[in-house]
């Protein structure tokens, strides 16, 4: 029961290339792949992009594989909240494309995401 | 390899599908939206990994280990996180120690049957190696 929706602009997406076991951090999209679903599911962000930005900070020396595995997935549960929560104003626009304000509405509104605050532009 | 934090994000394609999983069907995103929650899954784990590093530091520790991302995940107010975090560690944890426990009975096994085996499996053993040797328990992030 897809609905098709007409007019809908996809989103360009370069094919992801699976390497098994790679942990390349050059440059190039690293699909993880579709695990199981659920909380218990591997992580979909290749952890070495994920390391790469533990490492920025300067004032971290040492991260444990485990830390930067953790890290990976409160990220993606962090991109499913907040396309959600800013879901919920695209819906109050009666649209069913989600836009750059519907974001910029969300991290306003939630305390959560003050954080965000200022970073995005 | 100097990188500008700024500079680093997570690529495109695993963000979009995550996003489009976690919205209903027929939902589209603009690439600008995108592209925003795409930085601000950046600046998340910057912020994560500084906030973890305090609860690190507060240990006396030197290496950011996964209670600290947990701890971190609570002050920054995503305590609905923790949850699904720890049953997913669980997992990690019983794959990473499969894995283990599968190279130390390969290593037995190529002892006695050298050329079979190893040639049968050579590109997951060797890729699943480097994978082991670049990454222990405490892996050096250089800084």
């Amino acid at each position: 029961m897809a609905a098709a929706v007409a007019g809908a602009v996809p989103v360009p997406v370069p094919v992801p290339v699976s390497v098994p076991g790679a942990e390349a951090a050059g440059p190039g999209e690293e699909a993880a792949g579709a695990g199981p679903p659920g909380p218990a599911r591997l992580a979909r962000l290749p952890l070495a992009r994920v390391k790469a930005l533990v490492k920025a900070d300067p004032d971290v020396s040492l991260a444990s594989q485990e830390a930067v595995f953790v890290l990976a997935r409160a990220t993606e549960l962090f991109v499913e909240t907040i396309a959600k929560d800013a879901y919920v104003y695209a819906q109050q626009g009666k649209r069913k494309t989600l836009q750059r304000k519907d974001l910029d509405n969300a991290i306003e509104a939630i305390d959560e995401f003050a954080f965000l605050e200022g970073t995005l532009d | 390899m100097a990188e500008r934090p700024e500079d680093l994000n997570l690529p495109n394609a695993v963000i979009t599908r995550i996003i489009k999983e976690a919205l209903p069907d027929g939902v589209n995103i603009s690439k600008e939206a995108r592209s925003a929650i795409s930085r601000a899954a950046s600046v998340f784990v910057l912020y994560a990994t500084s906030c973890a590093n305090n609860f690190a530091m507060k240990g006396k520790r030197k290496t950011l280990n996964a209670s600290d991302v947990l701890s971190a995940m609570e002050e920054m107010e995503f305590q609905r996180f923790v949850a699904p975090l720890k049953e997913s560690l669980e997992a990690y944890r019983r794959e990473q120690k499969g894995k283990k426990e599968a190279r130390k009975d390969k290593d037995k096994k190529a002892d006695s049957e050298e050329q079979d085996k190893s040639r049968e499996e050579e590109n997951d053993d060797d890729d699943e190696r480097m994978e082991e040797e670049e990454q222990n328990d405490e892996e050096e992030v250089d800084n």
